[in-house]
């Protein structure tokens, strides 16, 4: 019996090995060699765990690999972290999971083509709207009425009715306090 | 500057709008497989009933539809008597390939007796083939040429007539 559960163990410790070697060959045939030397311990799990953080989690809404608890988005971290371990870097990772998912797996669009536009667009969005504030502004200044002074402007005139004449003048007169309703001439110094 | 103001927000709308309108009947949850006109991932995956290892290497030469499943699927259960009934027409002239998406083999296997089978299905239990494929969910289909390269990606359930005409790229005829 006990002799049975060893070639067993031993079965699936040959297949599952075979296994690792034909998945490796997989990602070598996309990404080639890996370009690091093979890593361990506590440097492995950092760097996994970085590059599994740019991946999105392909059954979820807008959550990276390294957040999702989904059955994928494990099996996903198994493969970062099996690729990180036999030395392949962060480019390598994203490259090779890009290859079968597309550019939507990475969650940080790369630089290059119409992705300019992603990092670009808020800059000229500022720049525009900064441009559009200042010159709305200006305009408004412009706009303004010249500071009241303490007479309005106008006031001297007289109506055309002469009949009303003398009455423009008493109000003038009780308004401002100018004598007979007219403006007294003001000495500029 | 009334005309200013508007022009300024025409500018702006404008491209927005001619944005939302293009994609307006676009599912967002589409992407394009980027694998296609390329070499398939190679594979070589035990199937669910026991026997040797089945690899894609192995089976150069012929057409394969490759389709990705599991038995809590609704759409699989679907799209597996048009599958079925393919594959039997198909006969030796294109190999039909199940592979078993997040599910256990004795809950396939009990499928597979209750419902036929008509050509094996393979196990997948580190998901790493549906990784290289890219698979999203299930069923996900893909459709191999003769010399390994993937022609043709269908996402969700098959019906017979998509089926034959997506066959029928990978057999390298034109649609």
């Amino acid at each position: 019996m006990t002799r049975l559960i060893a070639a067993l163990l031993l079965a699936v410790a040959t297949t599952t090995s075979a296994r690792a070697a034909e998945t490796t060959e997989g990602v070598r045939a996309v990404v080639g060699a890996p370009r690091g030397a093979p890593i361990t311990g506590p440097d492995l799990d950092a760097r996994a765990k970085e590059a599994a953080a740019l991946l999105r989690c392909p059954v979820c809404q807008g959550l990276s690999v390294a957040d999702s608890p989904a059955t994928m988005a494990v099996k996903m971290k198994a493969e970062v972290r099996e690729m990180v371990a036999a030395g392949y870097d962060q480019d390598q990772v994203l490259a090779y999971f890009e290859r079968s998912y597309g550019e939507f797996v990475r969650l940080k669009p790369p630089l290059r083509g119409v992705n300019w536009l992603v990092w670009l667009a808020p800059l000229m969005g500022l720049l525009i709207g900064g441009a559009f504030v200042a010159w709305t502004l200006r305009g408004a200044k412009a706009a303004t009425p010249p500071a009241m002074t303490q007479v309005p402007v106008g006031v001297d005139a007289l109506p055309e009715d002469t009949a009303l004449v003398p009455y423009v003048l008493k109000v003038r007169e009780l308004a401002y306090g100018w004598p007979g309703g007219v403006r007294p001439k003001v000495e500029r110094t | 500057m009334n005309r200013t103001v508007l022009g300024a927000g025409l500018a702006l709308a404008l491209p927005l709008l001619v944005v939302l309108f293009a994609n307006l009947g676009r599912d967002p949850h589409a992407v394009e497989s980027p694998l296609i006109g390329h070499a398939a991932p190679a594979f070589s995956l035990s199937p669910v009933d026991g026997g040797p290892a089945v690899s894609l290497a192995s089976l150069r030469g012929r057409p394969v539809v490759l389709n990705f499943w599991a038995t809590w699927c609704i759409p699989c259960i679907e799209e597996h008597a048009a599958l079925a009934s393919a594959a039997g027409r198909a006969g030796n002239d294109a190999q039909f390939l199940g592979i078993v998406y997040e599910d256990e083999a004795a809950q396939v296997q009990r499928f597979l007796q209750e419902r036929g089978k008509a050509y094996p299905s393979l196990l997948d239990g580190d998901g790493k083939t549906a990784i290289s494929y890219g698979v999203y969910g299930v069923p996900e289909s893909y459709f191999i040429d003769a010399e390994g390269t993937i022609v043709a990606k269908f996402v969700g359930p098959l019906d017979p007539s998509t089926l034959e005409a997506h066959l029928a790229l990978a057999r390298g005829q034109k649609p």
